[in-house]
Order: C-alpha cells, then sequence, then structure tokens
C-alpha cells in the first residue's frame, strides 16, 4: 500500500497531477517545456541557416514579389485566433462546461484546417508559377521552413481531434488530469502559433 | 459589484488578442512602406509578439524558475549556435558560389 498521501496504489507514476516539490510543475508540464525546448532548437537551426545563407549571399530575392503577404497576414490572424480559442476551451473544461469546451476545440481544429487550406492555395500558386524548392536557395527555406511549421500543424490537430472527441473518455478517469493534457496541447499549439510569428515576419516581410 | 475573475481573465485575452493583430497589421504597414528605418523596427515589434504571446498564453509569467531555466539554457546555446558561424561568414573570405547565388 503506498504511502504517500496522495498516490494510489493504481498510480505507479507520481506527480501526474500534483507537481513535484522541487520543480513545481506536474510532470507533462516539465516534459512539453523540454519537448519545446528541443523545438526552438529545431526551428532557430532552420532560422539561422536562412540568416547565414541570406547574409552571404551576393544577391537575394525581394520576398514579397515571390510570397503572398495577404495570404501570410491573413494566416496570422486565423492561428493567433485559434490559440484564443484553446485558452477559453481550457477555461471552459476547468469549469466543467464540456459543451463549450467541446465548442471551443473545435473552432481551434477548423482554424487550423483553414490555415492549411489558405497555405496549400499558396504552394498551389508556387508551383503553377513553377517555383520549386529546388528553383533557388530562397524557395528552399521557404518551402523547408513553411513546410515544417505545417507538419506540425497537422500534428496539433491529431492530438486536439484526439482530446476533442476519442480522448474524453480519460476525463472520467481522472478529471485533474485531464485537464493538464489539454493544458500541455495547448501549450504546444500557442508554441507552433509563436514560430508562425517568426515565419511571417522573416520570410514575407523582410 | 463583485468582480468575475473569468469574466476579467476573457477581457485580457482579447486584449492581447487584439494587440498583437494591431502589432501584426503594424509590421506588414512597415513592410510595404520600403523604409530602411521600417526594416529595422519590424524584427523588435516581432519580438514583441511573441513575447506577449508567451508570457500571457503559454504562462511565462509564471514564477516558476525551472521554465525559465530550461528556456534560459536553450536560449543561450541557439545564440552560440547562430553567432559561431556567423563570426566566421563575416571574417572569412568570401568566394562565389552556385549555393549563395539566388
Amino acid at each position: 500500500m503506498s504511502s504517500h498521501p496522495h498516490l494510489h496504489d493504481s498510480d505507479l507514476v507520481p506527480y501526474k497531477v500534483i507537481p513535484r516539490e522541487d520543480t513545481g510543475l506536474y510532470n507533462a508540464k516539465f516534459g512539453i517545456w523540454l519537448f519545446l525546448a528541443s523545438e526552438i532548437m529545431l526551428f532557430g537551426s532552420l532560422f539561422s541557416a536562412y540568416i547565414l545563407l541570406r547574409v552571404g549571399s551576393f544577391s537575394w530575392p525581394v520576398q514579397s514579389e515571390f510570397l503572398n503577404v495577404p495570404i501570410g497576414a491573413i494566416n496570422s490572424v486565423i492561428l493567433l485566433s485559434s490559440s484564443i480559442f484553446f485558452i477559453r476551451a481550457w477555461v471552459a473544461l476547468k469549469a466543467d462546461d464540456i459543451v463549450k469546451y467541446k465548442k471551443f476545440m473545435w473552432l481551434v481544429i477548423s482554424f487550423a484546417i483553414l490555415f492549411l487550406c489558405f497555405k496549400s492555395v499558396e504552394y498551389y500558386q508556387h508551383f503553377s508559377h513553377h517555383e520549386y524548392p529546388k528553383s533557388s536557395v530562397f524557395l528552399a527555406l521557404y518551402f523547408l521552413l513553411t513546410g515544417l511549421h505545417a507538419l506540425h500543424i497537422i500534428g496539433g490537430i491529431a492530438v486536439n481531434i484526439y482530446y476533442a472527441g476519442p480522448g474524453m473518455y480519460l476525463r472520467k478517469e481522472n478529471k485533474q488530469w485531464f485537464i493538464n493534457r489539454v493544458e500541455v496541447a495547448g501549450l504546444y499549439w500557442h508554441f507552433v502559433d509563436l514560430v508562425w510569428i517568426f515565419l511571417f515576419t522573416t520570410l514575407y516581410l523582410l | 459589484m463583485e468582480h468575475d475573475p473569468q469574466k476579467d481573465e476573457f477581457k485580457r485575452d482579447l486584449l492581447i488578442y487584439f494587440s498583437i493583430i494591431a502589432l501584426t497589421g503594424l509590421i506588414v504597414t512597415l513592410s510595404h512602406l520600403h523604409k530602411v528605418w521600417g526594416m529595422f523596427l519590424i524584427v523588435p515589434i516581432a519580438c514583441t509578439e511573441a513575447g506577449i504571446l508567451a508570457f500571457f498564453f503559454m504562462h511565462l509569467m509564471t514564477k516558476k524558475k525551472t521554465i525559465h531555466l530550461v528556456l534560459l539554457l536553450t536560449l543561450i546555446v541557439f545564440l552560440t549556435l547562430l553567432f559561431w558561424p556567423a563570426w566566421d561568414v563575416a571574417y572569412s573570405p568570401r568566394t562565389p558560389s552556385e549555393f549563395t547565388h539566388f
């Protein structure tokens, strides 16, 4: 029998809900921040490659002539809106308002899909003008950075669909644990939004 | 009159949302102006947007030192990786290369 006042025999992993005394965080939150740190290194290395290639080149195209700035700006608004919907979903979940939680989560998912639709339109415009990654260094970087970001969006959509749909059964097992899981998914989602802010600025505006 | 903390939080989130949208509009406008001074403002404004999002939406204004330490270490490593090769590129002789031509 567990001697810890908050642990049950079935809890083999402690600190899923209550925070650790030394870090002040529960496991998943600490884990997601470590993961986000690795993501910062991933995108950071690609951004630094972009900076070094641009600084080291003899000539560089006027990026805004290649890229659709209005669509990029619309995508920024879409992703930011999905971030705020996620926050509302988490607040609703904490308040036990499951209807509102599901409504906002599906808004997050819908806006993310809308982002990908606009991104697909942009890619189609490039391909129809025979602008491919192999066409130039700039386009190679553009497709690499935005493609990797789009993959992160797709992964986030999959997680959000799970927590808005079939994953809801986890709430019946342990309510606070489920709230923590959604919070952690939200941190990832805000990070994806944050990366887009830098992508939009670097690729579309500079 | 009782304060509803949830409503206060919602108002704060909306304020942050519209602030970031406004800053996005500002950097798009600065980009369209094609002024040199505008270009130097775009990156700091974008960093401000990211900072606002990180502080409020990602709860970086928390007092949890663990998170700050993890991010500080990441930042130090990232800046080292960024500026070490940049220093090398800046002080190395440049040779024409198909990889550096647009």
